[in-house]
């Protein structure tokens, strides 16, 4: 019984179909994603997604064993226009020379531009309109090491948004809270 | 002397009662996770490491094999000190034997519903309930206006009352289809599917 040879499989169009082209890090894919899809088109939110702020509706905790002193995703709340947010973030990230910025109407991305531990730290910024005084913002990080993250937060983020930001002052953002 | 048989019957079939009621019952150990993994979204594995947790939760104050409301409250805020209305809605919905107690099989049963694979009507349905305050089959704007209420005061933010009528003002204007100041399931139902973000809640990936 013959077998095909190597030469002959990766000549086969099956294999040539299934090759990537280009092997891209894990990083470069996702990056690549955000470039191609356009920033959703904020929702309209209503009343549902404030009650959604809520802790008590959050199961997470359960499956968790102590206290989730620095939540990965954290929450501000503002009375300042998007367009504030947006420049003081750009500002920000001005300010610290450390990343490059993509935004949208309701979307700010900043992407460090050093490799850190775990690649570049990628943070987003998620701006909800509940009404035109009353914004949400949601920041998270997309990308990277989470112990940059939380130092990204306390050393930059933080500072920068003390004037506009109203405080949760609920245990899980007191690495954001203000003085 | 049938009338007497009967009376004993009656007293016989009385004292088997009392001797069921919860007082006397141990909390049953995990008899048979087959029986709930069928009944639920969880695999028997799940089952078991939910167990576990279970058995966690439900040691921290009283070691008796029951979730109560403070142990609730613990396991989810890190601190029984904390009080919350929708906390308490949550916990109400788990109860659904109303003693005021959380058993393994109430436990598994609602959580199977956050499960990433729990069936999508599942979820409205809960999240429903869970905002049906009064439990009268709809959502009013009183109780609306309340939840947000309460929300914001659990994070020190502050909107002036205008405002808060507006915001509910155009949640009505989307959600109330039928226009008669309710929210009823449909109503819910469809609201969800347009905005499948106020289901985010209602799925913990954790339970994979």
């Amino acid at each position: 019984m013959t077998r095909i040879t190597i030469a002959k499989v990766m000549d086969s169009f099956w294999f040539k179909k299934s090759a990537p082209k280009s092997i891209l890090t894990k990083e470069e894919q996702k990056f690549q994603e955000y470039e191609k899809s356009p920033f959703k088109d904020s929702e309209t939110l209503n009343a549902f997604h404030i009650i959604l702020l809520s802790e008590g509706l959050d199961l997470s905790p359960l499956f968790e064993e102590k206290k989730v002193e620095e939540k990965e995703e954290l929450r501000f709340a503002t009375t300042r226009p998007t367009s504030s947010v947006i420049s003081t973030l750009e500002e920000m990230a001005a300010k610290s020379g450390n990343f490059s910025v993509k935004k949208s109407e309701s979307r700010v991305r900043l992407q460090g531009n050093e490799c850190g531990r775990k690649g570049k730290l990628t943070i987003e910024a998620e701006i909800f309109a509940m009404t035109p005084s009353f914004l949400v913002v949601e920041v998270k990080k997309n990308y990277g090491d989470t112990l940059e993250y939380y130092q990204f937060c306390s050393k930059e983020l933080r500072p920068a948004l003390k004037d506009i930001f109203w405080i949760s002052p609920t245990d899980n953002s007191a690495l954001c809270s203000l003085e | 002397m049938v009338q007497c048989l009967d009376g004993v019957k009656r007293l016989c079939a009385a004292f088997i009662n009392c001797c069921d009621t919860e007082i006397y019952k141990q909390p049953k150990g995990l008899e048979d996770p087959e029986a709930l993994a069928r009944e639920t979204v969880f695999s028997v594995s799940e089952i078991e490491a939910l167990y576990e947790l279970f058995k966690r939760i439900s040691s921290a104050v009283i070691d008796d094999g029951l979730i109560n409301k403070e142990e609730f409250q613990l396991a989810l805020f890190k601190t029984n000190k904390k009080e919350s209305l929708f906390a308490d809605r949550v916990f109400d919905l788990f109860d659904t034997k109303h003693n005021g107690i959380l058993d393994f099989e109430e436990f598994a049963r609602a959580l199977s519903v956050f499960h990433p694979n729990a069936p999508i009507d599942d979820k409205i349905e809960f999240s429903f309930q869970l905002y049906d305050l009064k439990q009268q089959g709809f959502i009013e704007r009183q109780e609306v206006k309340q939840m947000v209420v309460a929300t914001l005061a659990e994070s020190g933010m502050n909107l002036s009352d205008d405002v808060i009528e507006s915001i509910i003002d155009k949640t009505f204007e989307e959600a109330d289809t039928k226009h008669d100041g309710k929210i009823d399931k449909e109503e819910w139902r469809n609201l969800v599917l347009r905005h499948p973000s106020l289901l985010k809640n209602m799925t913990l990936q954790y339970l994979k």
